[in-house]
């Protein structure tokens, strides 16, 4: 009896950080979800995009400390909502130069020649940010370290890791913040219509390959914004983008590939199912469980929870 | 498409008739930027149009309502006009276009707030044009409104489309397989076959000329 | 012709290894000789990966599984079971086949990026489990005692030499595999899966080979690999820059061709090893962004890879660049070809209708696509089904052909059920099929697309050949034409291509869609005259076109679908009578007009 109270508390500590982290892990899957539902890239530099979120929030906070003055509870929230602006602006110029040479208003009635030439195009970025990173920063793992990162509040037995928990929060509040963007205000609906239909949205005077490289950026914003807010939860090296990619895919296709809101629930998802299966696998396997459930997914569902059964798998 | 020459003046309906693969698609892309010409020049209220991006041309006043419908599936009735009205122009009178164009079409008003996918092909027609009016154009262009619809329906929508063109005074540039309606509403019509005019005149000329009967009944 | 353009290629692989060693004899830094073992380890690599991806069009980033498993399997055997590398990369080999097959059979129901990225998640799931499992760094032993015993030399150009054995053979196999049946097969099924099926080709059971092959060559050089470095960890085995260098090896020098890893590994490999050499300390991870950007240069300015880059300089400015010369005869053959086997095109069962169909019914969301449609199509007929644009004809084709299931009903073939059957056994049954939007395969000449479409029925190339010429000879297209890339022909040759294909392996059947759309008139004189004379010689049509006018002289049957029903059937002079068809065409207004006018 005893046992099996400690194993319903171990349950629902990892219930809990399994939510708290998918918090973050859902914003950072929006992120991807807007690039994929707006232009259909499948973006494999996603995860480095993340990366950069994670060391510009490092450098802004703790390592040229700029944001020193605002304090260590403010600081570091702020630096994870600043480094969006600066990977969007990245963004934005690597889809001016490079990817809109393949991608655009012109592919969409392409074969699949044009697709894949997307997808290796995005490998090489991944290639370079990774890498670049590592000469820029070095690969000792870093982490920004606030009060909160080891303190942890205590309800019922269960603890929510403070860091963790205002990761949680905040980027549900960025994730309410995108939605009613993209639902509310002008410029998101045209990206909506964009991505919708786009031969529709070139007709009625919407500028389609301007869309695309602003959506390009947003999602790369947004997803380095959900990494900067991870950054004070964990360590991270430059590599780590690798391992987040199919995390973040499986995430977006676990919530349907297009939905903004699916590619939320799913990364949510998706760090339950990493937490979670602590209790039961042994710790270096917990993204293999991540890789199981996408790969389960891709087959028998691939439309997700919440996409369009006639998307094209 | 090969030396097709057309006209269209300020309030004329002008018809573009002919069979499948005629070339009447390609044509109305060819206005609207989608596809660029070889040869040859398109001129619109004196400006020079192949000089003019794509995206642009919506902003000058044209409107294309696509063949298919096109509606934006996933957003509403009321966001699609929206979009439609999203043309520099058009967006400081949005309010009162979209007045306009819920008056015209009735049924589109009832199901503002319903997902544009979820109409029926008739009531999704209607969206497509009233999109395309939601610009105050001064050209609107109809790209086979009538593909895939019930009769009834069809003459439901060219009863609109009449309207539209006697009533606002739009200009009205209509591709059509469906001869016995494009010509009757016309001012103007073009006969298109395999990629060339074979015909043009004015209503009555072309409404009892036997070649256009043959081309569609072999007859 | 195709026997000399072989022998060529022999000649150029033996010269090439030939120099290879000659050069590899006088280079005495054992740090050189070792890159020199590396770029053809790595080119062995890239003709895996070209192996599937290259010549499949299904793009694999995970081809790190294959390697890793054939590098774990020798180095396991050989540290736990004193195994020697001789046997242990042979066993590598089995073992990485045996993980393309379980692999490859649910991965290949993916498309495109679905298919790409699962391939991404398998080889990252092995580098997590082999950590786990403890083999952080494994270092093979060293065997004083008998070193040959054990694959291990003292002079690294014997490694060198073992590495350019393994190559040349993949490229050997390589070679023949994009001269025959399997590599034009799998040509097609990537320049146009839906065209490759119809005309009879499986794509699953080719893919599946070209997956076993893959995995098989990825194997032996993840092997050869762990025993030249003789230390493998799970990232340099399983991580994800093996997969992408197997990716732009092939991408770098040329995709789809063997020479392509070759060239990639001669100038990637010693580039970026030499800079991690000179810069590594101070760059760490200068190899990873060459690779990055050498992915993004060529992407750009070379999509396909340097060799076909070259090749295009090379060739007249005029014509685009041709794949691997056919093995055809030459077209002069033609005259002495003998015409179709008249037993494949015998007529049904005496009076029964070669086609029929019964209540089918095919509904997308809430369209019903095809409302139960009853209809027969008797042998030796040409039989029309004609209808407004959304009638409903081509997805009564796709129902028919295979693209697409019936949701309910029957459809025979002389006597046979087709309801259930793939495109590619359709094909196999009898039926031809050609498309509303011609689907050709681009890249290759017109003799090469219709010889895909002659294989199903032809046991070998030179028969396929001969029915091929035969076909094109039928529609007129023989001679000048054969050779021409199908990318750069008018609407009538594509369309006449297309019919050939079609016609190739000698159908009974033939689903004509849309052909005679966008021809103007005199072309349309020429391709209707081609289908009568098809029609005389024993072949059953039924064709689907929009307009009346034409088809009118052409027909002896009409069938007429308006939203998905049958709304009238029979024969011409009634059906263009009819009062539904008239107002399913020309709409109520004008039928009055006609009535009036008429009477």
């Amino acid at each position: 009896m005893e046992e099996l109270k400690w194993f319903a508390v171990d349950f629902f500590q990892a219930v809990t950080a399994g939510l708290l982290v998918g918090g973050t892990y859902g914003l950072m899957c929006v992120g991807l979800g807007i690039i994929f539902g707006v232009m259909r890239v499948v973006n494999f530099a996603q995860g480095d995009f993340m990366m950069l979120g994670m060391y510009i929030t490092y450098y802004l906070v703790t390592g040229f400390g700029v944001l020193a003055f605002l304090g260590p509870y403010a600081g570091p929230v702020v630096g994870a909502a600043l480094a969006g602006p600066v990977v969007f602006a990245i963004g934005w110029l690597l889809h001016r130069y490079l990817l809109a040479r393949i991608t655009g208003a012109r592919v969409i009635s392409a074969e699949a020649e044009g697709h894949y030439t997307q997808i290796i195009m995005t490998l090489g970025v991944a290639l370079v940010l990774a890498n670049g990173g590592l000469i820029l920063f070095g690969s000792t793992p870093l982490s920004v370290q606030t009060p909160m990162s080891r303190e942890s509040w205590e309800v019922w037995l269960i603890f929510f890791n403070q860091a963790r928990t205002v990761a949680f929060v905040l980027a549900i509040l960025f994730a309410v913040g995108l939605y009613l963007f993209l639902t509310k205000s002008d410029l998101g609906k045209m990206l909506r219509a964009a991505a919708d239909n786009p031969i529709a949205a070139a007709y009625v005077g919407i500028d389609v390959d301007r869309s695309h490289r602003f959506a390009f950026g947003l999602g790369v914003g947004i997803t380095a914004v959900a990494g900067g807010l991870l950054a004070s939860t964990q360590s991270f090296q430059p590599y780590i983008g690798f391992d987040f990619v199919i995390v973040m895919y499986a995430g977006v296709v676990l919530g349907g590939m297009g939905s903004i809101l699916g590619a939320f629930w799913g990364g949510l998802t998706i760090g339950l199912v990493q937490q979670v299966s602590t209790l039961v696998l042994p710790y270096q396997l917990q993204n293999t469980a991540i890789f199981v459930i996408f790969l389960l997914i891709i087959f028998f569902r691939p439309q997700g929870m919440f996409g369009r059964v006639w998307e094209r798998a | 498409m090969s030396d097709v020459s057309l006209d269209v003046d300020e309030g004329q309906f002008v018809a573009v008739v002919g069979p499948n693969g005629a070339g009447k698609t390609t044509l109305f892309k060819t206005i609207s930027g989608v596809v660029t010409p070889i040869v040859g020049e398109i001129v619109y209220k004196g400006q020079d149009l192949l000089k003019v991006p794509p995206n642009e041309r919506a902003q000058l006043g044209i409107a294309h309502v696509p063949e298919g419908r096109q509606v934006f599936a996933s957003m509403t009735v009321k966001e699609n006009l929206e979009m439609g009205s999203s043309t520099r122009k058009s967006r400081a009178r949005r309010a009162e276009l979209l007045k306009t164009v819920l008056e015209l079409f009735p049924i589109l008003a009832e199901r503002r707030d319903q997902l544009a996918g979820t109409l029926s092909g008739g009531e999704q027609q209607m969206l497509a044009i009233g999109r395309g009016l939601a610009s105050a154009p001064d050209l609107l262009m109809l790209d086979e409104p009538s593909m895939g619809l019930a009769p009834t329906i069809v003459d439901a929508i060219f009863d609109r489309i009449e309207f539209i063109h006697r009533h606002h005074g739009v200009t009205i540039l209509l591709v059509e397989q469906r001869v016995a309606e494009a010509l009757e509403l016309c001012d103007r019509g073009y006969v298109l076959e395999t990629g060339r005019m074979v015909l043009e005149g004015s209503h009555d000329t072309l409404i009892s000329n036997t070649r256009v009967k043959h081309a569609y009944l072999g007859m | 012709m195709g026997r000399s353009d072989k022998a060529k290629q022999y000649f150029a692989i033996f010269a090439f290894a030939g120099v290879y060693l000659l050069i590899g004899w006088f280079v005495r830094n054992s740090y050189y000789q070792l890159m020199m073992t590396l770029v053809l380890i790595w080119a062995t690599v890239g003709i895996s990966w070209n192996m599937l991806s290259g010549y499949s069009g299904m793009i694999s980033f995970g081809h790190a599984a294959f390697f890793g498993l054939g590098g774990y399997t020798m180095t396991i055997a050989f540290v736990t079971f004193g195994i020697t590398p001789w046997i242990g990369i042979p066993l590598g080999v089995v073992v990485g086949v045996i993980a393309g097959i379980i692999i490859g059979l649910p991965t290949f129901r993916l498309r495109g990026h679905y298919f790409a990225l699962s391939m991404l998640a398998y080889p990252l799931a092995m580098l997590y489990v082999f950590e786990w499992m403890g083999y952080q760094e494994v270092s093979l032993p060293m065997k004083r005692e008998a070193p040959t015993l054990y694959a291990q030399f003292n002079d690294q150009r014997t490694y060198m030499a073992l590495a350019l054995v393994l190559l040349v053979i993949c490229m050997i196999i390589s070679l023949h595999v994009e001269r025959s049946r399997f590599g034009r097969s799998l040509l097609a099924i990537k320049q146009n899966e839906a065209a490759a099926s119809a005309a009879g080709i499986n794509p699953l059971r080719w893919k599946m080979l070209a997956m076993m092959l893959s995995a098989a060559i990825g194997a032996a050089a993840g092997g050869l690999y762990a025993i030249v470095l003789l230390v493998v960890t799970p990232q340099t085995m399983f991580g994800a820059l093996v997969s992408a260098q197997a990716l732009i090896m092939a991408l770098f020098g040329g995709v789809g061709v063997f020479w392509g890893p070759v060239i990639g590994a001669a100038v990637l490999v010693p580039l970026a090893e030499t800079l991690h050499a000179e810069l590594g300390s101070v760059i760490p991870g200068i190899q990873g962004v060459v690779y990055g950007i050498a992915i993004i240069v060529i992407i750009l300015l070379a999509p396909e890879g340097i060799y076909w880059r070259i090749r295009e300089w090379l060739a007249r400015p005029a014509t685009l660049i041709k794949r691997p010369v056919s093995w055809a005869p030459a077209a002069a053959n033609a005259a002495s070809v003998v015409p179709i086997a008249e037993s494949r095109t015998q007529t049904a069962p005496a009076d029964g209708p070669l086609l029929h169909l019964q209540a089918v019914r095919r509904t997308f969301g809430g369209l019903r696509a095809v409302d139960d449609v009853t209809l027969d199509i008797k042998p030796g007929t040409i039989h029309g089904i004609i209808g407004p644009n959304g009638a409903g004809k081509t997805t009564l084709f796709n129902v028919i052909n295979g693209f697409l299931a019936a949701d309910s009903g029957n459809i025979t073939f002389a006597g046979t059920k087709l309801t259930g059957l793939k495109p590619h056994d359709v094909c196999r049954h009898g039926i031809g099929r050609t498309f509303q939007v011609v689907r050709a395969f681009p890249r290759m000449t017109v003799l090469e697309n219709v010889v895909i479409g002659a294989f199903v029925g032809s046991t070998s190339n030179a028969e396929a050949a001969r029915l091929a010429m035969t076909a094109l000879d039928r529609v007129g297209l023989a001679d000048e034409q054969a050779d021409a890339i199908a990318g750069g022909l008018t609407t009538k040759q594509l369309r006449l291509m297309e019919l050939a294909r079609a016609l190739a392996p000698g159908p009974r059947l033939l689903l004509l869609d849309e052909t005679l759309a966008g021809l103007g008139h005199d072309a349309l004189e020429d391709v209707l005259r081609i289908i009568r004379q098809i029609n005389r010689d024993g072949v059953t049509i039924a064709i689907i076109e929009h307009t009346m006018h034409a088809m009118v002289k052409l027909v002896d049957r009409f069938s007429v679908l308006d939203h998905g029903k049958l709304i009238a059937d029979g024969a011409p002079a009634d059906v263009v009578k009819d009062r539904n068809v008239i107002e399913a065409y020309l709409g109520r207004k004008w039928m009055e007009r006609a009535h009036d006018s008429v009477a």
